[in-house]
């Protein structure tokens, strides 16, 4: 298995994806695990659409795509893994999906979520479900598109926020 | 109820402003919002154009030129909604599945494909001083977006829900790839000409001239790993002013 | 230096710092238009063309895809323009070392027009929870209104990174000027050909194409050979 990336970027397949993470991990084969966009026809399309033809697109349930990396059948492809929500990355890995590294693109803000970067807003459920992944050795890492410097997550929560 | 061509135009004009506001949390979201509002006015009132306008507030972000084909098909169907017909598909769902895809072509073709081309094209102008290069530039680069804007409204206006296939059937990422080896090539060309230009300046044009690929690669590779320009550029012109300084104290030795 | 100048420049890099993200993008922000446009309302055209020649190549590579922020190379290009027209007369010295001392500070200090531009985005979030509460209370002129103040907070910070340029470079450039004069006089046209070279490698090395470097020597030799040989 050879996952060059694994990132929670709640657009999935966009810009920031293929122009500037596929280039620089050399990934050729781009990876969408989300239940939503894998059960809806006309947005499965539509995201299959937006990769030029030379790239491999698996779009698939959380549970479809770890069955799919589990088989080996994605073993010759270096593959880009994209989940939309820390959930779902998650629930991906309790499946035995099992990623050493994740980086967090784009979550975007929604009801009872806090800013943790320009481009980060998580609430309390997202962060007990990094804190898992933390746990289980997962390192995880903030960075938008590969000309931004790494953070740690750790280093965007607010000190008080720290031990929830 | 049909919106006149004067709206129209005007949500056209508007979408021209799409990202005056643009913010980290829902990035184009009040933009679009602010392009839609004058057909929300003809179609809705009161109460339901305050629902409706409130729901066009939501996170939103596609790519600026594509911006106007969105933003046709969802007049289309809101004329439709407004008319109490049934829709396959929510609007709020629509714009957020094209969104994202129609983004990554975008920023593929124009800021990844199209911008070097043009600005390979027009540099040769300017290497040669000709004034014009920069109308060049313009010229070169916007004959297509403009098409895109143009068009794409009109066809999502047009044809609605149906509009995704415009897009799928143009198989656009792959012109996207093809745009960017058009760009590697005359930026090739570019370079080669800015050497042979600085070689003849010197005198000393020959063969080494091509020598000049291998810091060009060199400086490539880091960049591929993550090197920032800033740092290659510093670091590039350090270097050519300790060996220029060097080549003269040598040169001074080999007088005397 | 005049002050006229500087207002000039001010004007210039609104008006085109704007087409960056807030207004059109027909892209009279990129340095080949905005630093020709600026220097040719001074009267100097050629070192417009020069400097957007520099500057153009550089930070091509980085797109402004989603909330990714470039670099302001539309600042560096009109501010280094209007610097080393006005520090030329001053200074009283041939052009184009000065233009590439001015270039190397600004680069640098253009690293401020990303924290500006981050910034102003981060408080159009105050505009649109205000759009908000305007709608839900039904007042949708107001609505609409805040969209356009984001015009305001995007032309600070194109005016704001256009001045932090110019207040640098006038501290410095006469400050480094009598240290690396000699330096840059054996230099220049090296370091001329030097920047729009290392765009290219980093368009090269970060370019989403699989053969690129091939494509790449093939026609850089190619056209080399036919400028050379015929």
């Amino acid at each position: 298995m050879s996952l060059v990336l694994t990132r929670i970027d709640n657009r999935l397949i966009h810009g920031q994806v293929l122009e500037t993470w596929v280039p620089y991990v050399h990934a050729d084969c781009i990876v969408v695990a989300n239940d939503v966009i894998a059960g809806t026809p006309l947005k499965r399309m539509m995201m299959e659409s937006s990769v030029p033809s030379r790239m491999r697109v698996e779009i698939g349930t959380v549970e479809e795509v770890a069955v799919l990396i589990a088989s080996g059948e994605l073993d010759n492809c270096k593959t880009l893994l994209l989940f939309g929500t820390t959930i779902d990355a998650l629930r991906a890995y309790r499946c035995g999906l099992q990623y050493q590294q994740l980086n967090l693109g784009n979550l975007h803000a929604g009801e009872g979520k806090t800013r943790l970067s320009c481009t980060i807003f998580l609430d309390q459920e997202d962060l007990d479900a990094l804190q898992e992944l933390e746990q289980a050795g997962v390192t995880i890492s903030a960075r938008c598109i590969p000309a931004d410097t790494e953070r740690s997550w750790k280093k965007l929560i607010p000190k008080g926020r720290k031990k929830a | 109820m049909r919106l006149s061509r004067k709206t129209r135009i005007h949500v056209w004009f508007r979408l021209l402003l799409l990202q005056c506001s643009w913010n980290f949390e829902r990035l184009q979201g009040l933009g679009f919002f602010y392009a839609l509002l004058p057909a929300l006015r003809k179609l809705y009132v009161r109460d339901e154009l305050r629902k409706v306008a409130r729901e066009h507030l939501a996170y939103f972000n596609t790519h600026p030129y594509l911006a106007p084909l969105v933003a046709g098909a969802v007049l289309k169907l809101e004329e439709e909604r407004a008319a109490h017909c049934e829709q396959p598909v929510a609007i709020s769902d629509f714009k957020e599945m094209v969104a994202a895809p129609y983004a990554a072509i975008g920023d593929a073709l124009f800021w990844g494909g199209l911008r070097p081309l043009a600005a390979g094209i027009a540099l040769f102008f300017a290497a040669k001083g000709i004034l014009w290069a920069p109308l060049v530039f313009l010229l070169l680069y916007n004959a297509v977006p403009v098409a895109f804007r143009i068009i794409g409204f009109v066809r999502g206006y047009q044809q609605g829900l149906q509009s995704v296939e415009f897009f799928q059937r143009r198989c656009l990422p792959d012109w996207a790839i093809h745009t960017k080896e058009a760009a590697v090539v005359v930026l090739g060309g570019l370079s080669a000409f800015l050497v042979f230009q600085h070689l003849q300046h010197q005198e000393l044009v020959s063969w080494f001239g091509l020598l000049a690929l291998l810091p060009m690669i060199l400086l490539g590779l880091l960049a591929r790993r993550g090197v920032s320009t800033l740092l290659l550029t510093l670091i590039s012109a350090i270097i050519i002013i300790l060996l220029s300084l060097f080549w003269v104290d040598v040169t001074n030795l080999i007088v005397m | 230096m005049s002050a006229f100048d500087l207002l000039i420049g001010a004007l210039v890099a609104l008006f085109c710092g704007l087409d960056r993200t807030a207004v059109s993008q027909i892209m009279i922000s990129r340095p080949i238009v905005a630093a020709p446009l600026v220097a040719w309302f001074l009267g100097e055209p050629l070192v417009g063309l020069q400097i957007g020649m520099l500057v153009e190549l550089l930070w091509l590579a980085r797109l402004p895809v989603g909330a990714a922020i470039p670099p302001d190379d539309t600042q560096v290009a009109i501010a280094s323009s209007v610097l080393s027209i006005n520090l030329s007369r001053l200074l009283d010295t041939p052009e184009t070392e000065l233009l590439l001392l001015c270039l190397l500070v600004a680069i640098p200090l253009g690293k401020v027009g990303q924290y500006f531009d981050r910034f102003s985005r981060q408080y159009n979030i105050r505009l649109l929870s205000r759009a908000e509460a305007y709608v839900d209370s039904g007042n949708l002129v107001l609505a609409e209104l805040q969209h356009l103040r984001g015009l305001l907070s995007f032309s600070l910070a194109a005016v704001g990174t256009y001045a932090v340029i110019i207040f640098g470079g006038f501290f410095l450039v006469p400050v480094l000027w009598p240290l690396v004069r000699q330096p840059l006089v054996l230099s220049h046209s090296w370091l001329q050909l030097a920047l729009p070279l290392v765009g290219v490698a980093v368009i090269l090395g970060t370019i989403n194409v699989s053969r690129a470097l091939t494509l790449f020597c093939a026609s850089f030799g190619m056209a080399f050979l036919l400028m050379w040989l015929v």
